[in-house]
């Protein structure tokens, strides 16, 4: 397989990498400059550069000699079958077949260190002394151990290409793409192609298929659903040679084209509703990332945009709001809540997790873009094609940055840009960027500083005091209340466990907007208050909840009073004061670590309360969650409408404490953090005014902690990883791509950009991945859509184009497709589908000669057409369709195809398993009838009819679907209550057994056929009739 | 993955070519894939068949089989191993040394100790191998039960007995090769993908049988409303598609995929036909169920199951998983909050039928070639966490085997004076899988799928058959 001699110099694209080119000046002959004009450049380069290097470069050694002759021979006897990439083999990850192999070694270290010889492990191992380490089995001579030792003690000179010179080592897929002549003799590029091998096997191709079996073909390929029978009656008469291309457009045009081919896509990405894994939790917001696919489809978004979207969107397109909703392609994959979230930050677990979902994306962008099995290159070098282990970390630098949340988007373009100034100011806060310090110092600033102060100043002023008439316990214990100088009351005497206050208080003011409670420090309560909880003075507000009555109106009921907002000084993480008016006795306000400090929360009304005579509050503070937390003093005050709304709300507590130093004791950063505190409250409140965001699950940086899982405000470092494994770190490794392709370096340009930036790295891989020199992505995107409408690629391995993968049967019609669609086409997508659809070999009939069948058994040749059976939703969408009872609703949330014990998040109890019951589900429901595309995918407990027919479950990337034939399969048609279901109602539909047999095989039936049909129809009903024929080959199956 | 790529064949190496005749196909096509063709096994193959048991949550290794004076003495301790080594616990912070509540003996021949939680299994010890020492590299419920089922810790490989249907198939054309028997109460973590075909063929997924519902198999039987549908109508419409079916095969003629359709419904026919006696335990004698436990609340479900593994056993399923307790916080062996009441009970509705199936097998002389084996993912912490529950540990946990090609009465391994980590003979689970598919007569190395670039196998790239515990 591979060589380990250079190879001819002459020969093929080798590239020659300056800072690894260790070759003789001498093969650098001028030979190699006739090559591609793009490359032509690269070449005067790299030869400067060795040049360079040949001058400082000794000639072939005596060394050199010594190794050929001596050392080689016993490496390759002995060291080679287990360690080399000729073998396939690299135990413990070591391979000895250049210098690179041993200098970095496999899971020990580097197997030799030139000049010392006790040190170097690879003598060690041969000398047999060490228990450990013990190579090879069989001890070698005495003589041949000094050998190496004297090698070693020389230095190691060792004068092997490295491997990636070599043009063995470089598959097809990394050849440069070129496009080749097309054959003469047929006008249709494929067809040409395909001729040509025909031709030189003498193989005739099968005829044209018929009309019927066409449009079929053509409907459920290009919209996942059959032709009307009408339209199929229509499309068999019509004499029109041009016909057939008419109907290709409209299917093409169809919305419905856009849903079955982004069902393709999905599967190719692993995208699913749940997290999978040991909780599977809902993943509600997984569904704009699948309508975008299909938008993107249906719209024909060229794919170089499509694929910079789906790595990059919001940083190439910062101006469409849907380029964020196409991110959810990084995160479609399983996330591991448990390890994410719920195990600690600090253990083994947690650390590996977070590179295995780093592992995820990389593996989903380069077998999706590159079809290449980069992941193989996780624990050690790759085995079989020229990908490091260093890359692989290099591409995991990339998504260092990123996790998977829920990522707002707006759909409106203006609220979009507005949220995205404010989210770059909060960010620029929360890193206290240098630039936004120094803008504090301004006069302007300063201003505002001390308007902030004057406000606060008169804060009391602005607020009423309530006249209080009574408080109480409505526990009944038996506690104190006592009315203070300032008007606040302090708790005393006993403390049940949970309370409720009951205050009853009178204003007299006008045009009230507001609550204001204020909770105050006091020496007498634990930890100085402002709550009773011993020892640190916490309380728990679980609900604030007040009424309204006029002071006058004796016998008026009194009003509940609705809350439009709740802010306060301090909320503990997310224990916010908004809790206290959520009406759920299991969340609350607390002021957490902040005690002995005075607080405030402000409740607004929904609606004025104004009574010319005067309003009474009654008031409830509601201690009702954990023990012992109320509050110790407390004081209140309501606003009115000369209060404007944004002075309403308290400042937050940090800024009030750095407001109590007085101004001429305060340092600048004092003034500054002031500054950045009320530009911070400015920010926030500017963007709770904003309409509320749609959420896409998606990859972000911003997103709130939870437990473990926090975000990164900068790229985490990223480390190859010996062995794969966490615990043992090697050299750091900043973001780059593959560095194996011969026109384009791995090298990313960062524009400018900072490589602190994640953003900047996703950007510059989303442009190296659509780079018109990055040969893989257009060959993999051809192979990818040829398979989908083939049910077979050119390559049948659409994630591999390595040595391991299965080489395309045609290369040449390959890289023509790819250089054409690339140039010609502009990424058309559609283009792509119309010109396969619209060749002779994608209308062959599936029937051939016995001599072709022969030939070509597994019709590699494509000399007729591949019978296929119906996917799982071509299915389901069928008989949707045959019963009249298919739902057209393009796009949306998903839709829940059965009955989930539990609550939204399908977990009863908030621990035990989801119980997802498919069976019990009325099949009859509107639900069942939306397309399949739409259906809640669940990881874990997949839907059993659609699994039954190979639908995939999200576990993997399903670039190819297996299409096994199993007894599960006749029992799922057979049994399943949504099959019978549906055959009912197309039994009622069509009304008789002619009927039914046209709407589902869109043929009449013979007389014959009829006959026997009708007699069992008349026996058993024209339901059971129905549900035979859906099990038919010939309806199971597109010819 | 399909159509199977030349390649592919070839890797499957001691396998042969898959059978591309129309036979080959049929049988191949699963939920039933007995062989026609049986693949010559590598070396004599111990074992026909494997019984997995599966303790689901981590069964607590340190209050169940692996005995140490250490927690009794140092009960209430700060747990402190010594030489700076750090303590890591998953969910909860470190707590004190904790005894196990259970009382200790040492039972048979053999010595064993097992603590009073197991009475009925204790008096079984003789005929076990234990490993005293397995490991795991996760201390997470989800990649722990992947590692455990399909040797990796990410979702989407086939789990072991998916390997072993493909590698051998079933022994019968009538059951399938590999059948999973759920906890009545739910479906172990990672739902169905614990039990997944992965990449391998669809048709080697294991077919779920809910013991104790009236409706064991999904799509066995239409709906019970489903009133036009009649055995009549069914043999009738069966009768009449095979007929519509093969006039479009001869009108088609050289595709093995329509034929392989038409066999799959004679296919399902048998299975249907063979369910019922697959499923009957109402047959079993008196004296059976209750030593089963059919009789007791507690055991019903359990034993129920244990007694359908047998019943399978005997009819030529391959592989059969029976497990204990579901995913979720409780109702299974995750026991952080209460050692004595969460895990006794858990031991309680296991113990009495894993004797009874142990017993059963051995005295029907099933057990000559029958695998039994008893597994969990991880163990737990010598260490308290809360008051009396204990946190996940991967550092050491117990599985015991019995059966086809066992050495009966022996242990492997040790763990630490602890019960926290390995000491010695430190068992990996692809050593375990290693030498599951040994018994099967199958070397682990060579049982191989190629998918996205790899040749994959059940043992990763890791794996030795544990000799000691062989006879």
């Amino acid at each position: 397989m591979h060589s380990t001699s250079p190879p001819p110099a002459s020969d093929g694209p080798v590239v020659h990498r300056a800072q690894e080119s260790v070759d003789p000046p001498g093969e650098n002959p001028a030979g190699l400059m006739n090559r591609p004009s793009i490359r032509g450049a690269a070449w005067v380069a790299a030869c400067l550069v060795l040049g360079t290097l040949a001058a400082t470069r000794l000639p072939a050694t005596e060394g050199d000699a010594f190794f050929r002759e001596q050392v080689e021979p016993l490496l390759a006897r002995h060291c080679y079958p287990c360690h080399s990439h000729d073998a396939g083999k690299m135990k413990s990850g070591l391979t000895l077949d250049s210098r690179r192999g041993w200098a970095t070694g496999g899971d020990r270290g580097p197997a030799i260190v030139p000049s010392d010889v006790d040190g170097s492990r690879l003598i060690r191992a041969v000398r047999h002394t060490d228990p450990e380490l013990r190579m090879p089995k069989e001890r070698l001579s005495d003589a041949e151990v000094a050998i190496l030792e004297d090698w070693v003690r020389r230095g190691a000179p060792d004068p092997r290409a490295p491997l990636r010179e070599r043009k063995e080592e470089v598959g097809w897929a990394l050849q440069p793409l070129v496009a080749p002549r097309i054959p003469a003799g047929t006008p249709h590029p494929i067809d040409a192609f395909l001729q040509e091998k025909l031709t030189q096997q003498g193989l005739a191709p099968a005829a044209t298929a018929d009309r019927r079996t066409l449009i079929r073909r053509l409907s459920y390929d290009l919209t996942g659903l059959p032709p009307t029978p009408e339209e199929a009656d229509a499309f068999a008469a019509d004499p029109d040679p041009h016909t057939y291309d008419r109907l290709v457009d409209r299917l093409l045009a169809s919305p419905r084209h856009g849903e079955h081919w982004a069902r393709h896509w999905l599967d190719a990405v692993h995208y699913a509703d749940t997290h999978g894994n040991d909780h599977d939790y809902a993943r509600p917001n997984a569904w704009p990332y699948r309508d975008y696919v299909i938008q993107a489809f249906n719209e024909d978004l060229p794919y170089p945009r499509f694929v910079q979207q789906q790595i990059a969107g919001d940083v190439l397109f910062p101006d469409d709001p849907r380029a964020v909703t196409a991110l959810g392609f990084l995160a479609a994959g399983p996330w591991d809540e448990t390890l994410m979230v719920g195990v600690r930050e600090d253990t083994v677990d947690h650390r590996m997790a977070q590179v295995l979902d780093r592992d995820d994306m990389v593996t989903t962008v380069m077998s999706t873009f590159q079809s290449q099995t980069v992941h193989c290159a996780r624990c050690h070098n790759h085995k079989f094609d020229p990908i490091s282990q260093r890359d692989y970390y290099a591409l995991q630098a990339v998504f260092a940055g990123v996790d998977r949340a829920d990522r707002p988007f707006d759909d409106d373009p203006a609220t979009y840009q507005r949220r995205r100034d404010l989210l770059a100011r909060r960010k620029a806060i929360e890193r206290r960027s240098p630039e936004l310090l120094a803008s504090l110092t301004t006069p302007e600033v300063l201003d505002q500083v001390a308007r902030a102060e004057e406000r606060e100043a008169r804060r009391n002023e602005l607020w009423s005091a309530l006249d209080v008439v009574s408080v109480t316990s409505a526990s009944g214990a038996d506690t104190a209340f006592v009315r203070q100088a300032d008007g606040s009351w302090l708790v005393s005497g006993a403390r049940p466990e949970r309370d409720t206050f009951i205050i009853t208080a009178r204003t007299s003011e006008r045009d009230v907007r507001a609550l204001r409670l204020e909770a105050l420090p006091d020496p007498s309560l634990p930890g100085g208050g402002p709550g009773r909880y011993d020892p640190a003075g916490n309380f728990h507000l679980t609900e604030f909840r007040a009424s309204a009555q006029p002071s006058t109106g004796e016998g008026i009921a009194a009003q509940r009073i609705e809350f439009s907002r709740a802010t306060a000084t301090h909320g503990d993480g997310g224990d916010v004061v908004a809790n206290a008016i959520d009406g759920r006795p299991d969340t609350y306000w607390s002021i957490h670590p902040r005690y002995g400090e005075p607080h405030e929360a402000v409740f607004e009304f929904k609606d004025p309360i104004d009574h010319p005579g005067g309003t009474t509050f009654v008031l409830r503070l509601e201690h009702e969650g954990k023990p012992a937390h109320q509050l110790g003093r407390f004081r209140l005050s309501c606003g009115t409408g000369r209060l404007p709304p944004h002075d309403r709300p308290p400042l937050p507590s940090e800024t009030r404490a750095l407001l109590r130093t007085p101004p001429s004791q305060r340092s600048p950063a004092d003034t500054q953090q002031i500054a950045l505190n009320l530009l911070r409250t400015e920010v926030d409140e500017a963007l709770r005014a904003l309409p509320a965001p749609r959420q896409v699950y998606a990859v972000t940086q911003d997103f709130p902690a939870q437990g473990s899982f926090k975000p990164a405000s900068t790229p985490r470092p990223i480390h190859l990883l010996i062995r794969g494994d966490v615990n043992r770190p090697g050299e750091a490794v900043g973001p780059a791509a593959l560095d194996c392709l011969p026109d384009l370096s791995g090298t990313l340009d960062l524009r400018g950009g900072s490589v602190e930036e994640e953003s900047v790295r996703r950007a510059a891989l989303a442009r190296w991945l659509t780079d018109p020199r990055n040969m893989l992505t257009w060959r993999s995107i051809v192979n990818r859509v040829w398979y989908w409408h083939f049910g077979r690629g050119l390559s049948d391995t659409p994630n591999d184009f390595g040595l391991m993968g299965s080489p395309p049967t045609h290369p040449e019609l390959l890289d023509w497709l790819a250089v054409w669609f690339r140039d010609d086409a502009r990424g058309s997508l559609k283009a792509l589908h119309r010109l396969i659809v619209t060749s002779e070999a994608y209308r062959r009939s599936s029937d051939s000669s016995a001599e072709v069948l022969e030939a070509d058994p597994e019709n590699r040749l494509l000399a007729r057409s591949h019978r296929r059976r119906l996917s799982a939703e071509q299915l389901r969408d069928s008989l949707l369709q045959a019963s009249g009872r298919l739902d057209l609703t393009l796009g949306g949330p998903a839709v829940v195809q059965f009955i989930a014990h539990g609550k939204a998040t399908f977990m009863p109890d908030g621990g035990a398993p989801p119980l997802m019951d498919y069976e019990n589900f009325p099949p009859a429901a509107r639900e069942n009838q939306r397309r399949a595309v739409y259906r809640f995918q669940f990881r874990t407990v997949p839907d059993p009819l659609l699994d039954a027919l190979g639908a995939p479950d999200g576990g993997s990337l399903t670039p190819v679907r297996s299409v096994s034939t199993t007894a599960v399969q006749a029992f799922a048609l057979l049994n399943n209550p949504f099959v019978i279901h549906e055959c009912g109602c197309i039994a009622d539909r069509a009304g008789d057994v002619r009927q039914a047999f046209r709407l589902l095989l869109l043929r009449e039936p013979s007389p014959r056929e009829l006959e026997r049909l009708t007699i069992y129809s008349q026996r058993h009903g024209l339901a059971n009739t129905v549900q035979l024929l859906i099990n038919s080959n010939e309806f199971m199956h597109l010819e | 993955m399909n159509p199977p790529m030349p390649s592919m064949i070839a890797r499957r190496g001691f396998l042969g070519r898959l059978s591309t005749g129309l036979g080959g196909i049929a049988l191949a096509m699963l939920g039933s894939p007995a062989r026609t063709d049986p693949a010559p096994p590598q070396f004599r193959p111990r074992a026909k068949r494997i019984i997995q048991l599966f303790m689901n949550g981590g069964a607590s290794q340190c209050d169940l089989f692996d005995y140490k004076p250490a927690l009794i003495a140092r009960h209430g301790q700060r747990f402190d191993p010594g030489n700076g080594q750090r303590v890591e616990a998953s969910i909860s912070t470190p707590g004190a040394v904790m005894r196990s509540p259970f009382e200790w003996a040492q039972h048979g021949q053999c010595g064993r100790w097992v603590s009073s939680a197991l009475p009925h299994l204790a008096r079984h010890v003789d005929d076990m191998a234990f490993l005293m020492a397995m490991q795991s590299s996760s201390n997470v419920h989800g990649p722990a039960a992947y590692l455990q089922t399909t040797g990796f810790l990410l979702p989407g490989f086939p789990c072991a007995g998916a390997w072993v249907s493909y590698a051998l198939g079933s022994l019968s054309d009538d059951v399938p090769a590999f059948v999973v028997l759920p906890d009545a109460r739910g479906l172990p973590y990672n739902g169905r993908s614990a039990f997944t075909s992965g990449f391998l063929p669809a048709n080697h997924q294991g077919t779920v049988v809910h013991g104790g519902s009236p409706r064991p198999i999904t799509h066995l039987e239409p709906p019970p409303d489903a009133t036009h549908i009649t055995p009549a109508s069914r043999c009738e419409g069966l009768d009449l598609l095979r007929e519509l079916n093969a006039e479009h095969a001869n009108a088609h003629p050289g595709d093995s995929q329509l034929t392989a359709r038409l066999q799959s419904y004679e296919l399902a026919a048998r299975l249907q036909l063979a369910a019922p006696g697959l499923l009957d335990v109402d047959s079993e004698s008196p004296t059976t169920r209750r030593a089963y436990g059919l009789d007791q609340p507690q055991t019903a479900d359990f034993g129920r199951r244990c007694l359908l593994a047998r019943r399978m056993a005997e009819r030529g399923v391959r592989f059969i998983q029976v497990w204990s307790g579901h995913g979720g916080a409780a109702g299974n062996w995750d026991n952080h909050t209460d050692i004595p009441t969460e895990l006794g009970a858990a031991a309680r509705s296991m113990d009495q039928p894993a004797a009874a199936l142990l017993a059963d097998l051995k005295q029907r002389g099933l057990l000559e070639d029958t695998l039994l084996v008893w597994t969990t993912e991880f163990g737990r912490m010598p260490f308290s966490q809360g008051s009396t529950g204990r946190d996940h540990n991967g550092g050491t946990f117990v599985s015991w085997l019995a059966g086809a090609g066992i050495r009966p009465g022996t242990a492997h391994g040790q763990s630490d004076e602890w019960s926290w980590k390995t000491a010695s003979g430190a068992t990996t689970t692809y050593d375990f899988h290693a030498t599951l598919l040994h018994l099967l007569g199958l070397d682990h190395e060579q049982v191989t799928f190629r998918h996205s670039g790899i040749d994959r196998r059940l043992t990763d790239v890791h794996g030795q058959v544990i000799r000691e515990v062989l006879s």
